[in-house]
């Protein structure tokens, strides 16, 4: 990168500027299309928002759990600008790994709030171990051996890499969705808010989830490692310099990401009460999708966008019909992509060529 | 809108050109002219801007401020392909040649801009594109003999061609499009001195054969000073002297942006 | 010099033994019985064959990472059955719209058009829609493009999943969702009348094959021309291609409408081949699929992609459900006690096949340039830094 005089304000063309502002205000615009458009369709029909305010409820806890996924990508994507095509896959696992120790565990429907807790708080740490050793193993087998070979080459190994996996799940459980033990009694009906019905499981899923993405992000601001994390996101040759084990580091981000996918996991388990070995293909399309809104590289950014993906899914299936639903998220993943690649809060990518 | 004295019948002149990225400013109101025919050295300090500016003269950059005229035609922030159709070639600071294609082949896409085939001429092969591949390979077996490429490497894949061939063929690649401007962008990087002095012969001979103009970035004083009819300096984005080879080799601010740098070596 | 060996290095050479190949090829099908297994997978094969010749303009030639091919065999697909069935059968009060049609079909209400129609619908459809796909990605780094191309993948197969509820020009239903639209019209050709695949698949045989003559002869032509050096030089440098004169956006652009009219051709051929056809089939899976033929074969290798395509083909169709999920290989099992689905691992062996290809032999098995790597002696050439030129002349 040449060096050159920093003189003041930089010139920018008036242009540039106004596309900017354009791009993020219309991303926001768009965005808020699905919203307004039944929002208004609510109050005309029924005089209030609670079928909007339930499809939001729904929206944000799905959304928990793609921000949890989303955080795995945008991780591995700022540190070695790879997209973990797996990483769907190691979700799905990682719920497949939580419903199968229901049993071990002797969790049941029944079984009294203690016990839950600690069954299902065992539970969680090892399904969170499980998929962090699985995605850790993704990269030392699937990636690093290409790390010098064209992009091209750890995409192809990526897909593959989740083609095995999602084999390892139908091997595991079969082809079909499975239903499993509703060990929370998750569709029980909490409390009302504003018209609008919370349940068990739309708690557990924020409960579970804002604490995790504040661990992590404070550990990512804070700890030695999260520096080196950052760091080498930033420049892996001066990090080398600087006497930064980049291997290790980027085996770490890949265990930070699986860690919370493995969560991830856990509450998709406990809050669908069903798991699929096609699970991880479309919440990790979506996950990726919500890191990419937010801003791929930038953590706030993917906890955003899943929160973000969460509603519009919410509200499509509901109002749509959930066979439309895929085709709604990856046309807003176009628009993201050809109109703001940088996503809602993140950094303007350096010009081509 | 007047760049200084001769800019007149330029064949390419700049208009207090600016390049920022972001918050950097890698060039700075550039103002610059090369006259047709002439030979014409940018130098400067590493960092100082010169591949930007090259960049952004071949259309991969396009320029924050300012204006960029060639042979009359305001081309501005015009798509690079359409700017070698205009007649502007350039070779790159490290060789980028196409490595899974021949020799030959790499000189033929230079042609790109000169050829007419389309999706169905290519598909269907009328007589007239049979006629247009054989003058195009034709033309560059001839480029490459002309930039001195032994013909037993023609059909050799570019990334088995040895350092030198490889700037040849870059070059022969530059010329297939037969430009009116050539920009070479430290053509000598990696010469020993007696490699050196021939390009320069060579260029000389670009200059007399083929009409050509030369715009040259360089660190080798000696090729600069040997061959340039006027040199401009840059430094941290700025132009801090343009004259001839004897004023810059005296002037204090470009040595003061060079301190500490030998006169005759590599940068 | 010994007769053979003289033989192996006469120019002409290879060209014999392509065309003795290729009448070895065309002959098949007279040595099997006129409905057969065999012949069935060979006709599948052939058609993946021209398909994944499509996907090698894009990700061979152009190095376009495109994931989401699928969407032009669904066009192709749906091409025929919309203008070869009773689909719209309400069109023209009943009567139908016939083109070129055999006796037999022009009697039946819908929308019926001879097959070679079929095959410039579908090439224009696929042409158009490749280009609408590739619009998004001109600006995009490779892992983005594969990304969109994927969501592109997606969201066709589910709006033709869902097409029974989309409604065109009217009333008309834009697919018949999860449903089957069937039959499809048989082939019928000038010359060669009607096919019957329920009494001999020959004819579709050679159709097919006929098929694939025509797009080898397209793709080595592209290949040797200006517009393939363009899309190899667009793929090893963009940057670098656009300085030499090649406009990125028409050059891109033409890569995936020329791909994607390939995979509306295999398309619009499978139609009336399976004479029932279905939305459900749309998955990115099958893009996966078509993707592990050329990279095994090859990125960029003509011949090396025919061969993966009908390696994997025969694997996927043959190999696995009927050979090694077939009785001997089962009772092989059943007598060590265990009981496994070879089936149901397709998928991972693709997956790990892709995986394994790319960590071991990235450049495929037949790597295009094999020839040309060949020529290169041993020990000449090869990149020297800069430096080490110095140090050499130095002594």
């Amino acid at each position: 990168m040449e060096a050159a005089s920093v003189t003041g304000a930089p010139p920018r063309r008036r242009s540039e500027a106004v596309r900017e502002f354009i791009s993020r205000y219309g991303l926001i615009a768009i965005l808020l299309v699905l919203p307004v458009v039944y929002g208004i369709q609510d109050l005309s029909n029924d005089g209030n928002l609670n079928r909007l305010g339930n499809n939001l409820v729904e929206g944000l806890s799905n959304g928990a759990i793609l921000a949890l996924i989303a955080l795995g990508y945008t991780l591995v994507y700022g540190i070695i600008e790879l997209i973990n095509f797996a990483h769907g896959e190691v979700f799905m696992l990682g719920s497949l790994s939580a419903a199968a120790l229901y049993t071990p565990f002797g969790l049941t429907p029944d079984t009294g709030t203690g016990g839950l807790i600690l069954g299902l708080g065992a539970i969680l740490i090892l399904a969170m171990v499980a998929s962090a050793s699985l995605n850790v193993m993704i990269e030392r087998v699937a990636y690093r051996p290409l790390r010098s070979a064209p992009k091209l080459a750890p995409l192809i190994t990526a897909v593959g890499m989740s083609f095995v996996l999602q084999n390892v799940g139908i091997l595991w459980i079969g082809a079909s969705q499975v239903a499993i033990p509703d060990l929370l009694g998750s569709q029980k009906h909490l409390f009302d808010i504003w018209g609008v019905t919370v349940t068990r499981g739309h708690v557990l899923a924020i409960a579970v989830t804002i604490p995790l993405v504040i661990l992590l992000t404070s550990f990512v601001a804070r700890s030695r490692l999260g520096k080196a994390m950052r760091a080498t996101a930033q420049d892996p040759e001066a990090a080398r310099l600087m006497g930064i084990n980049v291997d290790t580091t980027i085996s770490l981000t890949f265990l930070l990401g699986g860690l919370m996918a493995g969560a991830a996991g856990l509450i998709s388990a406990l809050y669908q009460t069903s798991i699929w070995y096609f699970q991880g293909f479309s919440a990790g399309l979506y996950a990726f999708t919500a890191a990419v809104m937010g801003g791929i590289g930038n953590i706030r950014g993917a906890v955003l966008g899943g929160f973000i993906i969460g509603i519009i899914q919410g509200i499509s299936d509901n109002r749509i019909g959930n066979d439309w639903t895929p085709a709604i998220v990856f046309v807003y993943l176009v628009i993201i992509m050809v109109f703001r690649p940088q996503g809602l809060i993140g950094e303007e990518t350096r010009e081509a060529g | 809108m007047s760049t200084g004295n001769g800019s007149a019948d330029a064949l390419l002149a700049t208009e207090h050109v600016t390049k920022a990225f972001g918050g950097l400013v890698a060039v700075e109101d550039v103002s610059f002219y090369v006259k047709p025919r002439s030979i014409v050295s940018i130098i400067g300090p590493n960092g100082a801007g010169k591949t930007t500016f090259f960049n952004m003269l071949t259309g991969l950059y396009k320029p924050t401020l300012g204006r960029i005229v060639f042979g009359g035609t305001d081309v501005t922030g015009t798509r690079p392909d359409i700017i070698t159709s205009l007649g502007v070639a350039r070779t790159f600071q490290n060789i980028r040649l196409f490595s899974s294609m021949t020799a030959t082949e790499n000189v033929m896409v230079g042609q790109h801009a000169r050829m007419k085939a389309g999706l169905f001429g290519s598909i269907l092969r009328p007589p007239a594109v049979r006629r247009e591949e054989v003058e195009v390979r034709d033309k560059a077996r001839e480029m490459l003999a002309y930039v001195g490429l032994e013909e037993s490497h023609f059909g050799q894949l570019a990334s088995n061609l040895s350092y030198g061939d490889q700037r040849r063929v870059e070059i022969a690649r530059a010329l297939a499009s037969d430009p009116a401007l050539l920009l070479l962008d430290e053509p000598t990087a990696g010469m020993n001195p007696n490699e050196s002095a021939r390009l320069t012969e060579f260029m000389e001979q670009l200059r007399e054969e083929r009409a050509l103009t030369i715009l040259l970035i360089e660190h080798d004083m000696k090729v600069v000073m040997g061959v340039s009819e006027r040199i401009t300096v840059l430094d941290h984005g700025t132009k801090i002297a343009e004259g001839q080879p004897e004023e810059i080799r005296a002037n204090d601010r470009v040595i003061e942006a060079y301190l500490g740098k030998r006169e005759g070596g590599q940068g | 010099m010994s007769r053979v060996a003289q033989w192996r290095r006469h120019p002409r050479t290879p060209l014999v033994i392509g065309v003795l190949g290729a009448i070895a090829v065309a002959l098949f099908p007279l040595f099997r019985p006129p409905l057969d297994g065999l012949t069935n997978d060979a006709i599948l094969a052939l058609a993946f064959v021209v398909m994944a010749l499509g996907l090698n303009l894009v990700v061979g030639f152009a190095g376009l990472l495109d994931l989401g091919y699928v969407a032009f065999y669904a066009f192709g697909l749906m091409v025929t059955g919309w203008w070869a069935s009773d689909f719209y059968s309400s069109v023209n009060d009943e009567k139908g719209i016939h083109v070129g049609t055999s006796d037999f079909v022009s009697n039946l209400p819908g929308i019926h058009l001879n097959f070679l129609l079929l095959i410039i619908g579908a090439i224009i459809i696929c042409a158009i829609a490749g280009i609408v796909i590739g619009l998004p990605t001109l600006r995009l780094r490779g892992d983005y493009i594969a990304i969109v191309t994927l969501a592109f993948g997606e969201i066709i197969g589910r709006v033709f999943a869902n097409g029974d509820e989309v409604t065109i020009f009217g009333d008309n239903k834009l697919s018949n969702g999860r449903q089957s639209i069937s039959p499809i019209d048989q082939i019928n050709l000038p010359v060669f009348g009607e096919f019957d695949s329920a009494l001999n698949l020959r004819p579709y045989y050679w159709a097919v094959f006929a098929l694939v003559l025509v797009v080898l002869f397209v793709n080595f032509r592209l290949r040797d021309s200006r517009l393939g050096r363009a899309w190899i030089a667009l793929r090893e440098d963009e940057v670098a291609a656009a300085s030499m004169g090649v406009p990125l956006v028409k050059t891109k652009l033409l890569s995936y409408a020329a791909g994607g009219a390939f995979g509306g051709i295999s398309g619009a051929f499978l139609g009336p081949f399976y004479t029932s056809i279905n939305a459900n089939q749309f998955q990115f899976g099958f893009s996966i699929f078509v993707l592990a033929m050329v990279i095994l074969g090859g990125l960029g290798s003509i011949w090396g992609v025919v061969l993966g395509a009908v390696a994997l083909s025969f694997v996927n169709y043959w190999l696995i459900p009927d050979v090694l999920d077939g009785e001997f290989v089962r009772d092989k099992l059943d007598s060590l006690g265990l009981e496994f689905s070879f089936t149901e691992v397709t998928f991972g062996v693709f997956g790990f096949l892709l995986v394994l290809m790319m960590v071991l032999r990235p450049e495929g098995l037949l790597p295009e340039r094999r020839r040309q790597l060949e020529l290169t002696t041993p020990g000449e050439g090869g990149l020297e830094e800069p430096g080490e030129i110095l140090e050499v002349r130095r002594t």
